[in-house]
């Protein structure tokens, strides 16, 4: 009976009485709503707490980089698009800016401003998923609502552009596609002042809830070290406290033109690099897109929207890495070309694929609870790191 | 740039032979002897020129060559510069991989490359902490980006591409007109808005 036993702890009884325990294995997904697509990561708990976590990815495995093997370089892009399907656009723009720079094609102005207004939208766009997801995962329900209404103002903006509302193909080799009007730049305007507003509002809403900062805070940390040494990129890095964004550092397109700021973490609520400072520093890099965009807004011209680009496209013999900053990080396009109208072969460097790799690091000694606002937190799309 | 590189290996590890290799277009890159590769990039992480970041690890098969070139996309976000470090191995059979030393203990993010860089590509990294695949089933087989994987018609007992599922004449449709020089979805036909 309970009350014969001195232990006043569960450890302490389990000691007493020489109960066997093991470790229970969880498998959180495949379909778990709080992993991001079809993420499956098996989890052995000791009670509450992770001891072990081993992510198992591949179930969208699709292998476009194979695909890419076998069809010509402007077929390419529709498949870029489908690999992080809510940040398309920038995987579009990354993937022309390697073939137009083995190609030496010079871009005109006018549609370099557009790639920039569009490829910042789309950062607006996939940040404001992570704020509705990342609440979701915490059990807040209408952030999610709120972060959708602005979203879907991107979306049907995009889909004036280029006819779909994710899956793009609208920048093309040379230029984009489409040129954008005045009146859509005008619309564009309003947005962003209204956007501006609802940010703030958005990040008093959730970022300084006590009950927020609670399950974020401390939790999760991921030190400058670890970063490093597991090649984290992007809004991960800079949660760190790390300065590095490649729009700074290595400019591409017409980056250098813009005056913004790096939002690097600062662990105002908590330790450095915890989830909330990820999170943080998703939502201030907010306000530095909406103020890059004001930028071009002011700043572009008229002109061409396409460069000179053969009709028979034939990339010289040759390979190039480039990376560009995408909204989750860093995205690599690893191109060697043979001289011929496919790619011999295209190796697409994943951000979300590096963070998943950190998983197992950062679960040991975590509540479940926890662990899930980890994975919200690094902010991962499985189509990214499956390809 | 690479030739200082090139320079500060062969002087740290001897016997890595490294040789830059320029190309007209592109990056450049150094390629050193296989055997060595730990210890170069060891060099590389610690020494002056402090590469903190292993960004890739992919591989490409060279057929005609009989090899698999495996490249490291090393970063430094200290010095701001990046370096694609080769290596070429023979391409060996399926029961008998090309073997290369793993990296993993170098850089953590070498774990999950070197996992994938094996699915993908089959490079035996000798001395990975958790030698298996990462996107392809564990029980697949092949490594489906070399260039001679064909389709296994059957997985699992399951069919691939059945043939009552696959509208063959609308494939057939398809491919006359991908690979016709001058057909109507050919690639000679692709149109461009024209610049002004």
């Amino acid at each position: 009976m309970a009350s014969e036993h001195k232990s006043e702890t569960t450890q302490e009884y389990v000691k007493e009485e020489r109960l066997k325990t093991d470790l229970l294995t969880v498998n959180m997904g495949p379909q778990h709503p709080a992993t991001h697509g079809v993420l499956r990561v098996e989890i052995k708990t000791d009670s509450e707490v992770v001891a072990e976590a081993i992510p198992h990815i591949g179930y969208l495995h699709r292998c476009k980089e194979k695909h890419a093997e076998n069809i010509d370089y402007r077929g390419v892009i529709p498949f870029c698009d489908r690999m992080d399907y809510l940040a398309a656009m920038s995987m579009e723009w990354g993937y022309s800016l390697t073939v137009e720079k083995m190609l030496g094609t010079e871009v005109p102005i006018r549609a370099q401003y557009i790639r920039t207004i569009v490829g910042e939208m789309q950062r607006l766009a996939s940040h404001l998923m992570f704020y509705g997801t990342f609440a979701i995962d915490l059990g807040a329900f209408s952030p999610f609502l709120y972060a959708f209404q602005d979203r879907e103002f991107i979306l049907r903006y995009f889909e004036e552009l280029s006819g779909a509302r994710l899956l793009y193909n609208y920048i093309w080799l040379g230029g984009v596609w489409n040129d954008i009007s005045d009146e859509q730049l005008k619309r564009l305007e309003n947005f962003l002042d209204e956007l501006e507003e609802n940010i703030k509002k958005y990040h008093s809403l959730v970022g300084e809830n006590a009950i927020f900062i609670g399950r974020t805070a401390n939790v999760g940390v991921i030190s400058k070290e670890l970063a490093y040494e597991h090649g984290a990129t992007g809004p991960v890095l800079r949660g760190s406290g790390i300065d590095w964004d490649l729009r700074k550092k290595r400019p591409y397109g017409i980056y250098d033109k813009f005056d913004f700021n790096v939002i690097v973490g600062e662990g105002l609520k908590g330790t450095l690099g915890d989830c909330w400072d990820r999170y943080y520093v998703r939502m201030m890099e907010m306000h530095e897109s909406i103020k890059i965009l004001r930028q071009c807004l002011a700043g572009i011209e008229e002109g061409p929207i396409m460069g000179k680009v053969s009709k028979v496209l034939k990339v010289p013999k040759g390979e190039i890495y480039m990376r560009t900053e995408c909204p989750r990080g860093e995205l690599g396009y690893h191109l060697i070309s043979t001289g011929e109208k496919t790619p011999y072969r295209l190796k697409v460097k994943s951000s979300c694929f590096t963070h998943v790799a950190m998983l197992p690091e950062l679960g040991p000694g975590q509540l479940i609870a926890d662990f899930v606002a980890t994975i919200g937190s690094i902010d991962i799309v499985l189509g990214e790191v499956d390809r | 740039m690479h030739s200082q590189w090139v320079e500060f290996i062969n002087n740290k590890v001897s016997g890595a032979s490294a040789v830059a290799n320029a190309p007209e277009v592109g990056d450049a890159s150094i390629t050193i002897s296989p055997a060595h590769i730990k210890n170069v990039c060891l060099a590389l992480r610690d020494g002056e020129h402090q590469f903190n970041v292993l960004q890739v690890i992919t591989g490409c098969d060279w057929p005609e060559a009989g090899e698999i070139e495996v490249t490291y996309i090393l970063a430094s976000f200290i010095q701001n510069t990046e370096l694609l470090l080769k290596v070429r191995l023979p391409r060996g059979t399926d029961d008998n991989l090309p073997k290369i030393d793993s990296v993993a203990s170098v850089w953590k993010s070498a774990n999950f490359q070197e996992r994938e860089c094996y699915d993908m590509i089959g490079v035996e990294f000798v001395g990975h902490p958790d030698f298996r695949r990462v996107l392809c089933p564990d029980d697949w087989k092949g490594h489906p980006l070399r260039k001679d994987y064909v389709v296994e018609e059957v997985y699992n007992k399951m069919v691939v591409n059945p043939e009552h599922k696959m509208n063959i004449g609308e494939r057939e449709f398809g491919a006359r007109h991908e690979h016709l020089d001058g057909g109507a979805t050919s690639v000679d036909n692709y149109t461009t808005p024209e610049a002004n």
